[in-house]
């Protein structure tokens, strides 16, 4: 990997004074500039307003709800299987991911634990979808600066994960494998061999895009320095996940929460940056997926045997309570707040989805900076638009 | 806060009952009840004035990650599910308000999460909203609070006094109502009932099963 | 091609441009949710290449696109733009609706904020079903439209009339093409 020599960084920041002074000099009128709601560097339908002067980004503003689908008025009036099926679809990349925090609180109600193999297995299929989740990022990172060929790359080597996951549930996202109190199917047979070497091929995958995209000197130069977040901003507007770990703060909702899932039967390293800016965001996703590989790893290593479902009846009520639940999905913290009056179905469920936070930020982070640098940021923040808009 | 610090051990009981020790020497009586389950979660309940002192006593403890803030409506649907056999007269539905943990006296609450990323746990806090449907703004002490406010403002009809912008996040402009308050019926279903309904009428072989014949019963939608 | 707008065309070389139609279509992605993203496999991945049929992805501008594949959710909010794109996109144009959602509304069929469905605002010529329909449906759903457009009847839809077939055997003229239907030759 390159770095900016400080020759480069003085001529950088000297460039950006002399553009300043320009501006000052020339009398620029402000435009408003509408980013989407169709736009293919969006990850869907997001519409950004931008103030201009010039190119430099007086006041940006995000504006969220073309995929506001009322999520948390459908839960209402389904039932809680029903339910599952359909918070598949918020985050539509990390699919499994989605399910997870739900059944979790309502097994908390119910005081009921999934069986081991049954929490192993989850664990995977977690992993595997944040592996498919963040390997699609790093291929639309390119895209969104102007380097085609890593999605190519991306697109090519999910279709493993998607076959993993499709053999293992059915669907290739949007599995609805995860029942209250265990999971649907045991596993395939031969699915962990298998499994074995698409961890390799995308450990090898990492490798390649470490080398191809993040030791691009291009890439490197529009990220690095843009978009700074410090570490109590992020916190005051609750971003998530690898977004908070790059601003320096060493929290992972998967080490340090107990949960009963299988991560506190692996070792893994939680990986954070001290910087901040879009470079911190991106480098610390990469070194996540390829630590989610040797998670993997070491879960098919322990995968215990035994039956994949507790008991539980067949309608199933749960009883009357509130639990909230919320695991390390792949674009940050999701949790689910359930409330349960003893039906078929809950009374009221609050999704709390990591991209709301993570874009709640972007009208403070994006003051100052230049037109192409709102993208760069936005796609090292990483949102799906399930996410913001539920 | 740097990442060279370790992390802490998960918390016991003793760490969430200090948190409401805390609490209840910054609010006084503004802390109106609390909810612990021993080594899993912290509910609190403050009143509505405490509401935004909650949250900068909460901040001044260490809880300075803001998860989320939100609003729930007690009352119960009157429109049931819309899943009940369409044939079948069925009785009006309860309206009573019953509220749950830590308990409440109005039909909206405001419910909020932080969370503290060094010692690793959340506190849950609640609060009564006044029929004037006007609480404080938490804005504050949690920037990104905003959102959120706005967010219960255009589902619930819930003002945060000190909000810069309250507008519509999610939904149009014109759209009329407040989506997540019980009352707002979903027209869909009430138009149409829920076409996973499979069997609305009499098994054709009725008589024959009031001779005692076994025969399969038919069954409400809805299970997995 | 005055012969064209006036509608006397000879069966023959309407069939022929037809032909040539349908093997050169620049497609325009609408990708609004879960399904944009089978389509992007679908369109730009190398395992479901949509190119070897003569499908081209990724126009600059809707101005330059000869049909739009509108995968997911259309919400309220959104169908405006919908409707605008939609109207930029010069004759002849098509639209394959993909996705349970932008077919019906999907599993979102009693949510207030979308809309049920873009034929509710657009007409569509292919629906292809499925919630993500697997990539290799989509590309039935192209191979569809394309068998659709071989059998237009050119001078009919230049004088603005609703899709008629060249000629009229019982599949070609069927309404609504749905993937899973079976082939329209």
């Amino acid at each position: 990997m390159t770095m900016l020599s400080e020759r480069q960084q003085l001529s950088y920041i000297a460039a950006q004074a002399a553009d300043a002074r320009l501006n000052v000099e020339l009398e620029t009128e402000g435009m408003t500039l509408n980013i989407g709601p169709q736009h293919p560097a969006t990850h869907g339908t997001l519409r950004i307003i931008a103030r201009l002067d010039g190119e430099q980004v007086v006041w940006a503003e995000p504006v969220p709800g073309y995929m506001h689908r009322g999520y948390e008025k459908l839960t209402e009036v389904r039932t809680f299987p029903q339910v599952t099926t359909l918070i598949n679809r918020i985050d539509w990349l990390g699919s499994f991911a989605n399910e997870v925090p739900f059944i979790l609180a309502a097994e908390q109600l119910m005081e009921v634990e999934a069986p081991p193999r049954a929490q192993y297995i989850r664990t995977i299929l977690f992993e595997l979808s944040r592996i498919a989740n963040v390997g699609l990022f790093l291929g639309d990172l390119g895209v969104q600066m102007g380097a085609v060929t890593p999605v190519f790359l991306a697109f090519r080597d999910r279709e493993h994960v998607l076959n993993l996951i499709e053999g293992a549930t059915g669907g290739r996202f949007h599995p609805n494998f995860d029942r209250i109190g265990g999971l649907k199917d045991d596993l395939p047979a031969g699915w962990v061999a298998e499994t074995r070497q698409v961890m390799k091929r995308m450990r090898m995958f990492c490798d390649e895009l470490e080398d191809l995209l993040f030791g691009n000197e291009i890439f490197q130069s529009r990220t690095r320095n843009v978009g700074v977040i410090p570490a109590d901003v992020a916190k005051s507007y609750g971003l998530s996940g690898a977004n908070l770990r790059a601003s320096g703060v060493d929290w992972d909702l998967r080490r340090d929460q107990a949960l009963p899932m299988a991560w506190d039967k692996v070792d893994f390293k939680v990986w954070t940056h001290p910087d901040g800016d879009s470079w911190a965001r991106c480098w610390v996703r990469l070194q996540e997926t390829r630590e989610s590989t040797k998670i993997v790893d070491q879960l098919l290593d322990g995968l215990p045997a035994g039956p994949v479902m507790a008991k539980v009846p067949r309608i199933i009520k749960v009883p009357a309570g509130e639990a909230w639940v919320s695991t390390e999905n792949p674009l940050g913290e999701m949790g689910y707040y359930v409330v349960s009056k003893g039906d078929l179905g809950p009374f009221r469920v609050k999704i709390r989805s990591a991209s709301f936070n993570n874009i709640s930020i972007a009208s403070w982070v994006l003051k100052g900076v230049y037109v192409p640098d709102i993208i760069t940021i936005l796609a090292s923040l990483y949102f799906i638009l399930g996410d913001i808009d539920r | 806060m740097d990442a060279a610090d370790a992390p802490a051990a998960l918390p016991g009981d003793a760490l969430r009952e200090g948190v409401v020790e805390r609490l209840r020497a910054d609010l006084g009586a503004g802390l109106i009840d609390s909810h612990l389950v021993p080594q899993t979660d912290l509910w609190v309940r403050v009143s509505t004035e405490a509401w935004a002192d909650a949250a900068a006593s909460l901040k001044a403890q260490g809880f300075d990650y803001f998860c989320f803030l939100s609003a729930l409506d007690w009352m119960p649907s009157p429109y049931g599910k819309g899943e009940d056999d369409p044939t079948v007269e069925k009785e009006p539905l309860s309206t009573e308000v019953v509220p749950g943990v830590t308990g409440g006296d109005t039909r909206f609450q405001v419910f909020a999460r932080v969370t503290d990323v060094r010692r690793h746990f959340g506190v849950t806090v609640k609060a009564d909203v006044p029929d004037t449907l006007e609480m404080p703004s938490w804005i504050p002490s949690f920037a990104g609070a905003n959102w959120h406010e706005r967010e219960t403002h255009e589902m619930f009809g819930i003002t945060f006094a000190g909000h810069p912008d309250l507008r519509n996040l999610y939904l149009p402009g014109e759209f009329e109502g407040y989506p997540l308050r019980k009352d707002f019926p979903l027209l869909s279903r009430m138009i149409k009932p829920w076409p996973g309904i499979v069997d609305v009428e009499p098994m054709p072989d009725a008589a024959e099963e009031e001779d005692g014949t076994a025969e399969a019963t038919p069954e409400e939608g809805g299970a997995a | 091609m005055g012969l064209v707008d006036r509608g006397r065309l000879p069966a023959p070389l309407t069939k022929l441009f037809n032909i040539g139609r349908s093997y050169s279509m620049w497609v325009y992605q609408w990708g609004l949710a879960c399904c944009a993203i089978e389509m992007g496999a679908a369109f730009a991945s190398p395992r479901y290449d949509v190119m070897r049929l003569g499908v081209i992805p990724l126009p600059a501008s809707p101005r330059q696109a000869d049909f739009v594949v509108v995968s997911g959710t259309v919400t309220d909010k959104m169908a405006p733009a919908v409707k605008r794109l939609y109207e930029q996109m010069p004759e002849p144009k098509y639209v394959i609706s993909m996705g349970s959602c932008a077919n019906c509304g999907g599993p979102y069929w009693d949510s207030y904020s979308v809309t049920k469905g873009v034929d509710q605002i657009i007409p569509v010529d292919i629906y292809v079903p499925g919630c993500p329909p697997r990539p290799e449906a989509l590309l039935e759903g192209v191979v569809l439209l394309q068998q659709r457009i071989r059998h237009e009847d050119m001078a009919a839809k230049w004088r603005g009339e609703e899709y008629q077939p060249l000629v009229k055997n019982a599949d070609a003229g069927r309404e609504p093409v749905v993937v899973g239907g079976g082939p329209i030759e």
